[in-house]
């Protein structure tokens, strides 16, 4: 998966508030979104899990997604069983397995016993805890969590990193915002950090993971066509463009 | 796609939200049915009807889901496919209605006033010696349909989020669409010459009236569904 050059703003004389992103997604990445408040971290998850359409640039390749937003104000009139149910078949799984990985997951957030109590009666961390499940429901090749964890109990928070985990271990990239650095603290891959004008600086991992990795290099070259460099930058066996930042683009 | 519109379709009957528009529907083909002298006229009555019926279906559909629970779904299926859902829904259940009062009607309606038919046998009967009746007030109901989910699509979320200028704006284009001269609607129902002469005669809506109303739900659902896939927060004012 990958974005290329992503931009975001809500209407044509709005500021932007992702601008220029681009970045590559591979498959068992685990990567920290951080950024202070306001700063853009929403909307580029946002972006990102294809919630919305980005106003600038594109994203190709994504794989099934799980999204799991900030808040969760259970507005919907239907337990936290049904829901799931039917979120289940929205997220494609058919027959006796949607029911199965509902149950699966309920128990294993310790909700089992309030499956049956209605979304608009559930207390904050319950409701989250719907929205975690439901997003985790079909094993998606992509999660994005954003803040997820607010509001749940120590149990819950610890099965959800052992969720995050496992999915970034079968293969799954996983992008997720938290304020509390304690979460997952060392096992990122990478951090992007929004520096509040919109744009992402992405930053290595703080461990160093098996295997060989690549060294960052930051190139800074004067180009009439930018796309065309970052294209044979990609073709290179190995290389991997993480992110690219375009200045003065207007020719004299 | 047949689960986001098991998923709506679920919220709307579960939120009872249908219970208003349908009471409304309910009342407003009583007060047609004792109104009309003939049964072409009492279907020409329901099938106006449809468009205040659908169009605020759809305002309660797009309005039921919180910002959050739409972006689960729109991650899960594609933010397209999720705002189709919430527009095929409400047009459904008018179309249910509608077939329901055409019912209603065939068997409660004279055929026309001078021809009175005697109960239920005979009122059916009556009907299907004039098919042309029946099928030309399906096709109105259908032109109401659609202008009627259109002006629904085109004054609520995600294109106007205001509550009250959403209901306000609603309202307006749901009588523009009936009083109006260029609207699909109008034009569908408002071809009753011929029913002076002989009230045994059957509306049709016009071949204009039909395209027009299917171009008019293909701009809006179109509308509506790009707005859909680039605002994320719909409960706000828009300002």
């Amino acid at each position: 998966m990958r974005l290329e050059a992503v931009g975001k703003r809500y209407g044509l004389r709005q500021p932007w508030v992702v601008h220029g992103v681009s970045a590559d997604l591979p498959p068992g990445r685990l990567i920290r979104v951080s950024g202070r408040n306001g700063s853009g971290k929403s909307t580029l998850l946002r972006v990102v899990a294809g919630v919305s359409l980005p106003s600038a640039g594109k994203v190709t390749g994504r794989p099934r997604t799980g999204y799991v937003p900030e808040r969760f104000p259970g507005g919907l009139p239907f337990s936290g069983r049904e829901y799931l149910l039917h979120l289940a078949r929205v997220h494609g799984l058919r027959g006796q397995e949607g029911p199965q990985r509902v149950e699966q997951w309920l128990e294993r957030l310790g909700a089992a016993g309030y499956g049956d109590q209605s979304l608009r009666s559930m207390s904050k961390g319950m409701s989250q805890k719907m929205a975690i499940a439901q997003a985790l429901l079909s094993s998606p090749g992509l999660l994005v969590l954003d803040e997820a964890g607010t509001g749940l109990d120590q149990a819950a928070r610890a099965e959800l990193d052992a969720a995050v985990t496992e999915r970034a271990a079968s293969g799954g990239t996983v992008l997720f915002v938290d304020h509390d650095p304690a979460r997952l603290a060392g096992q990122e891959d990478e951090r992007w950090n929004f520096d509040g004008a919109g744009h992402v600086a992405v930053l290595a991992g703080p461990a160093p993971q098996a295997g060989p990795r690549a060294e960052r290099i930051t190139i800074r070259l004067e180009t009439a066509n930018a796309a065309d460099v970052i294209g044979r930058v990609r073709a290179i066996d190995g290389a991997r463009v993480i992110s690219v930042d375009v200045e003065g683009t207007e020719p004299p | 796609m047949t689960a986001l519109l098991r998923y709506q379709t679920a919220i709307l009957l579960r939120s009872h939200r249908w219970i208003f528009p349908l009471i409304g529907y309910a009342l407003l083909i009583a007060v047609g049915a004792a109104g009309s002298t003939s049964l072409a006229e009492t279907l020409d009555w329901s099938g106006a009807m449809l468009v205040p019926v659908v169009a605020f279906l759809t305002r309660a559909m797009l309005t039921a889901e919180p910002d959050a629970a739409r972006a689960c779904v729109a991650a899960a299926a594609g933010p397209v496919r999720a705002q189709f859902a919430t527009l095929i829904v409400p047009l459904g259940v008018g179309a249910v209605l509608g077939l329901a009062a055409a019912v209603f009607d065939v068997l409660t309606a004279e055929a026309a006033a001078n021809t009175p038919a005697s109960g239920l046998q005979g009122k059916l009967t009556a009907a299907l010696d004039h098919p042309g009746i029946v099928l030309g007030g399906l096709l109105i109901a259908l032109v109401c349909l659609c202008v009627g989910s259109a002006a629904g699509a085109l004054c609520n979320p995600p294109l106007l989020r205001h509550p009250a200028a959403a209901m306000l704006s609603t309202l307006a284009a749901i009588i523009l669409a009936l009083a109006a001269g260029v609207s699909p609607a109008n034009a569908a129902i408002s071809h009753n010459t011929a029913q002076a002469a002989n009230p045994l005669a059957a509306n049709w809506p016009g071949t204009g009236a039909l395209v027009g109303a299917a171009c008019l739900l293909a701009v809006t659902w179109g509308v509506s569904v790009l707005a859909a896939t680039r605002r994320d927060n719909w409960s706000v004012s828009s300002g």
